[in-house]
C-alpha cells in the first residue's frame, strides 16, 4: 500500500519536475544562447519479491541540455567570419561614397579643370578665362583634400572601433576567464551546470563576433580560446590581454593587434586572425584604404607634379617662367622598421618624383625596402609583391616606377628595412600656389617663324618647349622634303620624317623645345625657333594643358581617364566585399538554423510535452486518490 | 531540411528575409527614380567606368565646341575683312588706272592719290583688326597686340610668320600677316623691270613677261640704248657677270624685247644713254606698293612717261598683293568648311557618347518597373505568408 502512495507521490514530483524544466524551455524561448533542456527519467530498480520485480517507480536521472558541440563552434566560427565580412563591407560602401562619379565627381573636376585651358587658349589676355582656370584648380585641389580628409575620417573611425572592439575582447576575455572557474567548481557536483555553460558558450559566440577563436576543452571543464590558430587568449583561468598598436615600421595608416603572453609581447598577424569584426577592420584599415589613399594621392602627385612642370615651361603675364601652381607636399622619407640596427634618423631613406618622367611611371602602391648589405638589397612592390633588386653603391638615387630613392651616406646594416609610403602625403596637402591670374604662365617660352620666302606646304603643327629659359634662335634649312641642316650645327644634314617631332636636343634629356611640322617641305624652305618675342598673346603653353587630357599618366591610360579606373577598381572591391559578405552572412544564418535545430527551444514541442507531462502528472494525482480510496475502504471494513 | 525548428531562430530568419526584401525594394526603387542601373560603382564597376569615361569625353567634345565657335567667328571675320579688303584694292585699282590717264592734270590726280591714301588706311585697318577677344586677326604664330605699325622705313609686321595647322577638332583662328600683306612680288612676280635713273628720253616699258622659265637665269641686266644718227640701237649687258648679251639691236617702239628667256615691251623714244634696268623680283608688301604708287602719282612733275611706267608698275603689283588676298580668303574659306565639318562630327560623337554613357549606367525603365513589381509581389506575399504561419502555433488549440 504504502508502495503504492510512494509511487504516486515520486510519479508526481518527476512530471512537475518535467513540467518545471518544460515551462523553464517556454520562459527562455527567446533568450540568445541558452539551450534546451530536458528531463531524463530513469526508472527505480524493482524490488524482489516472491511473486517477481516489483517496479519502485520514475526517478530523474538529470537535467540534460541539448547541445552539438560541432554545430556550436560552426556557428560561432561562420558568424565571425559573417561579422568580419559585413564590417569591412560597411566601411567600403563608406569610402566608395567618396569616390563618386557623374559631373559632381572629383574626376569631374580634375576634367573641367583641364577644360578651362581651353578658354585661355582663345582669349590669352582675358583675365576672366585665367581666373575661372584658377578657380577650377583651387576646386580639384579642395576636392583632392576633402576626399584624403574623408579617408582619414574613415580611418580613425575604423581605429577606434578597433579599440573599442578590444576592450569588448580583453572583457569578454575576463568574462569567459572566470566562467571558467565557475564551471570547474560546479561540475564537482556531478552534474553539468547547464545554465553556466549556456553563459559561457554564449560568451564564446559573442567574443567570436569580434574575433575568430578556436576552443579547446579541458579535462577540469574549462575551455581554452586561442587566437590565430595558437596564440592563447584564455587558458583556465588566466587572460592574454590584447592591445591595437601600429605595425613594424609605426606607419600611422596601419595598426595591428599585439597580445601580452605572461608579459611577453606578441605580434598577431592580421592575415592568420580569420574572421571577426577586427579582422574586417584591420583589412579595411591596411589594405582597402591604404590602396584607396594610394590611388587618390598618386592621382594628386601625378596630376599636381605634370602640371607644375607644364607651368614652369611657359611665361606668365609678366613674361616670367612659370612658378608651381600647386604645392605638393614633399614626399615623406622611408618609415623605418623597428627591428633597425640605427635609428631612422641615422640612417634615412628619402623619396621624391623622378623629374620630367617620373609622374607617368608611378604605380600606386607603397614599397618595403630591405637591406642585404650596406648598399645592395632589394625593395617590394606591395601592391603586387614584385622584387626589384637594388644596389645604393652603383646608383643613388635608385629608381623605381618614377621614384627617386635617395640612401643617407650611413652604411646600412643587413636586414635594415624601411617602408616607403610616396603617396600619402600629396592628396592630403594639395592646394594653389598662387591666386593672381597673371602668374598662370600660359605663353609658351619660344616661337617658330616660318622663312618668308617658303615654297613647300609646311605648317606649325606643334611646338613645345621642353625647359627655361628657351636656347638661343636656331634655324633649320630644309634641303629637301626629307633633309634639314640646322643653323647652330653647320653643315650636319638631319633627316626628316614628315609629322614626326624635331627635337632641339636628342642627346641625354629633352631640353631647349619640340617642333612639329606638318606638310611637305621644299628645298630652300626655312623655320626659325627662336624665344618668343611677343608672350602676352601667346597661349601654347595653356594649349599643352590642354593636351596634358590625353597624357598617358596612370598604368598608361590618358589623365583624364584615371579617376574612371580609380573608381572602377575601388567599386570593383566594394562589389567583391558584398558578395563576400552575402555568401558568409547565408552561411552563418545557415548554420545558426542548424545548431538551433538542436539546441532551440520549438513552441510546439513544448506544448506537446506540456501536455504529457501534465497527463502524466493528473494521472500521478490519481493514483494517489486511488490509493486514497483503497485506504479508505480498508478503513471503513475494519471499523464496522 | 531540418528536422525541428527553433521558434526563435524562426521569427529571426523570417524577419531578416523580409527585411532584405525591404531593403531591396527599397534600392530598386531609388534607382527607379534616379532613372540608372549603376548608382555606385560596386553595382557595375565596368559600366560605371565606362559611363565616367563617356561623360569625360563629351565635357571635353562641349569645350572643343565652345573653342571651335570662337575660331570660326575669328575664322569669319578674317574672311569677310579680307573680301572686304578686296572691295579696297578693287576700287584703288580703278583709281589708279584713272589716274594713269594722260588727260588728268596734276590737280586731279593729287585728288586720287587722296582717296588712294584713304584706301591704304583702311587696308592698314583691316590688317589690324581683332576678334572679339581683342586678338589680332594677322598675328600670324604670334604678334603683339597691332601687328603692324607705320615705322620710317614702311610697314613693319611685329609677329612671327606662319600658320598654325587644323587639327581633328579645331581650326585655326588666326591668320599669317606676313603671307597675306606683307609678301607681295615686286615686278611681274620673276623680275622687275624699271627705267634708269638718269633717263631723259620718253621711253617707257611695260611689266615684262617670262618666254622660257628654263632659260631664264635670275641675273640683273642693263639693256642701254644709242642713238647714232637717227637710229635707234639697244645692247644688253648682264650687269651680275658682266657681260655683253646682244649689241647693236634695232629698237622699235612697242617691239618686244627678249633675251636669256625674258621679254619686255620698250615704247616712246629713248635718247643716248637711256637705260632700262632689269632685277629679280623680290618681295615687298601692300602698303609698300601703295605708298611708292602715292607718291609717283601724287609728283606733279612726272612725266607722263614715268606716270605710265608707275601705274603700269602700281598695277601689276596691285594684282599680286590682290592674288594674295584670294588666295588667303581661299585659305580661310577652306578652315570654315573644316569647321563646319569638324562641328558635325562632334555633334555625331556627342550622340555617340551620350548613348554609351546612357547604354552603360541607365535603367531600361521597363525591365525595372517589371522587376520592381516583381519584388513587390513577393514581398506582399511574403507578408502575408509571414503572418499566417506564425499565427500557428499548438497553444491555440489547447483549451
Amino acid at each position: 500500500m504504502p508502495d503504492v502512495m510512494n509511487i504516486g507521490v515520486r510519479a508526481l514530483l518527476v512530471n512537475q519536475s518535467a513540467l518545471q524544466t518544460v515551462g523553464n524551455n517556454i520562459a527562455n524561448v527567446n533568450t540568445p544562447g541558452y539551450s534546451r533542456q530536458s528531463v531524463v527519467l530513469k526508472s527505480v530498480a524493482g524490488q524482489f519479491s516472491g511473486t517477481g520485480y516489483y517496479g519502485k517507480g520514475v526517478a530523474i536521472e538529470t537535467v540534460q541540455r541539448n547541445y552539438s558541440e560541432f554545430l556550436t563552434q560552426q556557428a560561432a566560427l561562420s558568424k565571425s567570419v559573417a561579422a568580419g565580412d559585413t564590417i569591412r563591407y560597411n566601411n567600403l560602401s563608406q569610402l566608395e561614397n567618396i569616390f563618386q562619379g557623374g559631373s559632381d565627381g572629383l574626376g569631374a573636376s580634375i576634367s573641367n579643370m583641364l577644360n578651362a585651358f581651353s578658354d585661355v587658349v582663345n582669349a590669352p589676355t582675358d583675365l576672366t578665362a585665367r581666373s575661372v582656370v584658377l578657380t577650377q584648380a583651387d576646386e580639384t585641389a579642395a576636392r583632392l583634400r576633402t576626399a584624403a580628409g574623408q579617408l582619414n575620417d574613415l580611418k580613425l573611425g575604423a581605429m577606434a572601433q578597433l579599440k573599442t572592439d578590444v576592450t569588448t575582447i580583453n572583457n569578454l576575455a575576463q568574462q569567459i576567464a572566470s566562467a571558467n572557474d565557475q564551471v570547474t567548481k560546479a561540475l564537482g557536483s556531478g552534474h553539468t551546470p547547464n545554465d553556466l555553460l549556456d553563459q559561457r558558450d554564449q560568451l564564446i559566440n559573442q567574443l567570436n563576433h569580434y574575433v575568430q577563436t578556436t576552443s579547446i576543452s579541458a579535462d577540469d571543464g574549462s575551455v581554452g580560446i586561442f587566437l590565430s590558430g595558437s596564440q592563447p587568449l584564455v587558458l583556465g583561468t588566466a587572460v592574454s590581454p590584447l592591445k591595437v598598436v601600429s605595425d613594424a615600421f609605426n606607419d600611422p595608416a596601419k595598426s595591428q593587434l599585439m597580445m601580452t603572453v605572461s608579459g611577453v609581447p606578441l605580434s598577431l598577424n592580421a592575415t592568420q586572425l580569420g574572421g571577426g569584426e577586427i579582422s574586417g577592420l584591420l583589412r579595411f584599415q591596411n589594405t582597402d584604404l591604404v590602396e584607396a589613399g594610394n590611388l587618390l594621392g598618386r592621382m594628386a602627385l601625378a596630376i599636381g607634379s605634370k602640371m607644375n612642370e607644364q607651368q614652369a615651361l611657359g611665361l606668365d603675364l609678366n613674361g616670367n617662367p612659370g612658378t608651381p601652381l600647386f604645392n605638393l607636399k614633399p614626399i615623406p622619407n622611408g618609415y623605418p622598421a623597428s627591428t633597425n640596427a640605427l635609428p631612422g634618423t641615422a640612417l634615412s631613406v628619402g623619396v621624391q618624383t623622378s623629374p620630367s618622367s617620373g609622374a607617368a611611371l608611378l604605380v600606386a602602391s607603397n614599397y618595403e625596402l630591405s637591406f642585404s648589405s650596406a648598399t645592395t638589397g632589394s625593395i617590394t612592390r606591395l601592391s603586387d609583391g614584385v622584387v626589384t633588386a637594388f644596389d645604393f653603391g652603383a646608383s643613388n638615387p635608385v629608381k623605381i616606377d618614377g621614384l627617386d630613392i635617395q640612401k643617407s651616406a650611413v652604411a646600412a646594416t643587413a636586414g635594415d628595412r624601411f617602408l616607403i609610403t610616396p603617396f600619402s602625403a600629396a592628396a592630403p596637402g594639395m592646394a594653389t600656389a598662387f591666386s593672381s591670374p597673371r602668374g598662370l604662365a600660359m605663353a609658351n617660352p619660344v616661337t617658330a617663324r616660318a622663312g618668308t620666302g617658303n615654297t613647300g606646304t609646311l605648317v606649325v603643327d606643334g611646338l613645345a618647349a621642353r625647359s627655361q629659359p628657351a636656347p638661343p634662335a636656331v634655324t633649320l634649312t630644309f634641303t629637301g622634303p626629307g633633309s634639314y641642316t640646322r643653323s647652330d650645327t653647320g653643315a650636319t644634314v638631319y633627316a626628316y620624317t614628315p609629322n614626326q617631332a624635331i627635337e632641339y636636343s636628342t642627346s641625354g634629356s629633352l631640353t631647349g623645345w619640340s617642333l612639329t611640322l606638318k606638310g611637305v617641305p621644299q628645298a630652300g624652305d626655312t623655320y626659325a625657333v627662336q624665344p618668343n618675342a611677343y608672350p602676352t598673346l601667346d597661349a601654347g603653353n595653356a594649349q599643352a594643358m590642354l593636351d596634358l587630357r590625353d597624357l598617358a599618366l596612370f598604368d598608361g591610360g590618358p589623365l583624364t581617364d584615371g579617376y574612371a579606373s580609380l573608381m572602377a577598381s575601388i567599386g570593383t572591391r566594394v562589389q567583391s566585399a558584398k558578395t563576400t559578405m552575402t555568401v558568409s552572412v547565408n552561411i552563418a544564418t545557415q548554420l545558426e538554423t542548424d545548431r538551433t535545430s538542436v539546441s532551440g527551444v520549438n513552441l510546439d514541442e513544448e506544448a506537446a510535452k506540456l501536455l504529457q507531462f501534465q497527463q502524466a502528472y493528473q494521472a500521478a494525482g490519481k493514483m494517489l486518490q486511488i490509493s486514497q480510496s483503497i485506504f479508505d475502504t480498508l478503513m471503513q471494513n475494519l471499523g464496522r | 531540411m531540418n528536422m525541428r525548428m527553433g521558434s526563435a531562430n524562426l521569427f529571426d530568419n523570417t524577419l531578416t528575409k523580409l527585411t532584405k526584401r525591404q531593403a531591396d525594394l527599397s534600392e530598386l526603387q531609388d534607382k527607379l527614380s534616379a532613372g540608372k542601373r549603376v548608382l555606385h560603382a560596386s553595382d557595375d564597376p565596368a559600366a560605371a567606368a565606362q559611363a565616367e569615361r563617356a561623360l569625360t569625353r563629351s565635357t571635353r567634345v562641349q569645350t572643343e565646341q565652345r573653342a571651335l565657335g570662337l575660331q570660326r567667328n575669328a575664322m569669319a571675320t578674317a574672311e569677310s575683312t579680307l573680301g572686304d579688303a578686296t572691295g579696297a584694292l578693287q576700287t584703288l585699282r580703278d583709281l589708279v588706272i584713272s589716274a594713269g590717264n594722260a588727260t588728268m592734270s596734276p590737280a586731279n590726280r593729287s585728288s586720287i592719290a587722296q582717296q588712294i591714301t584713304t584706301l591704304r588706311d583702311q587696308l592698314f585697318g583691316y590688317a589690324n583688326k581683332q576678334d572679339s577677344n581683342g586678338i589680332p586677326l594677322f598675328g600670324g604664330l604670334g604678334s603683339a597686340g597691332a601687328p603692324f605699325t607705320d615705322a620710317a622705313s614702311g610697314v613693319v609686321f611685329n609677329g612671327i610668320a606662319g600658320q598654325r595647322a587644323s587639327t581633328a577638332t579645331s581650326i585655326p583662328s588666326l591668320m599669317d600677316g606676313q603671307a597675306v600683306w606683307m609678301d607681295v612680288p615686286t615686278g611681274n612676280g620673276v623680275f622687275t623691270v624699271g627705267p634708269g635713273s638718269t633717263n631723259t628720253g620718253t621711253a617707257w616699258t611695260d611689266v615684262g613677261q617670262v618666254l622660257n622659265p628654263a632659260a631664264m637665269t635670275g641675273h640683273n641686266y642693263s639693256v642701254s640704248f644709242q642713238v647714232v644718227a637717227g637710229v635707234t640701237t639697244y645692247s644688253v649687258t648682264d650687269t651680275t657677270t658682266s657681260t655683253t648679251i646682244a649689241t647693236a639691236q634695232p629698237y622699235v617702239d612697242g617691239k618686244a624685247i627678249n633675251f636669256d628667256g625674258l621679254s619686255f615691251t620698250a615704247h616712246g623714244v629713248p635718247t643716248n644713254g637711256d637705260a632700262v634696268q632689269i632685277a629679280p623680283s623680290t618681295r615687298t608688301d601692300l602698303f609698300k606698293i601703295l605708298d611708292s604708287a602715292i607718291s609717283s602719282i601724287n609728283n606733279p612733275t612726272a612725266t607722263p612717261y614715268a606716270l605710265t611706267q608707275a601705274t603700269t608698275l602700281a598695277l601689276a603689283q596691285i594684282d599680286a598683293g590682290m592674288s594674295r588676298i584670294q588666295s588667303a580668303r581661299g585659305i580661310a574659306g577652306d578652315a570654315l568648311n573644316r569647321a563646319d565639318i569638324i562641328d558635325q562630327n562632334q555633334q555625331a560623337k556627342s550622340q555617340q557618347l551620350a548613348a554609351d554613357r546612357s547604354r552603360a549606367e541607365d535603367m531600361d525603365m521597363v525591365q525595372g518597373i517589371s522587376d520592381f513589381q516583381n519584388q513587390q509581389t513577393g514581398y506582399d506575399a511574403a507578408l502575408k505568408t509571414y503572418a499566417q504561419v506564425q499565427r500557428l502555433s499548438l497553444f491555440n488549440y489547447l483549451g
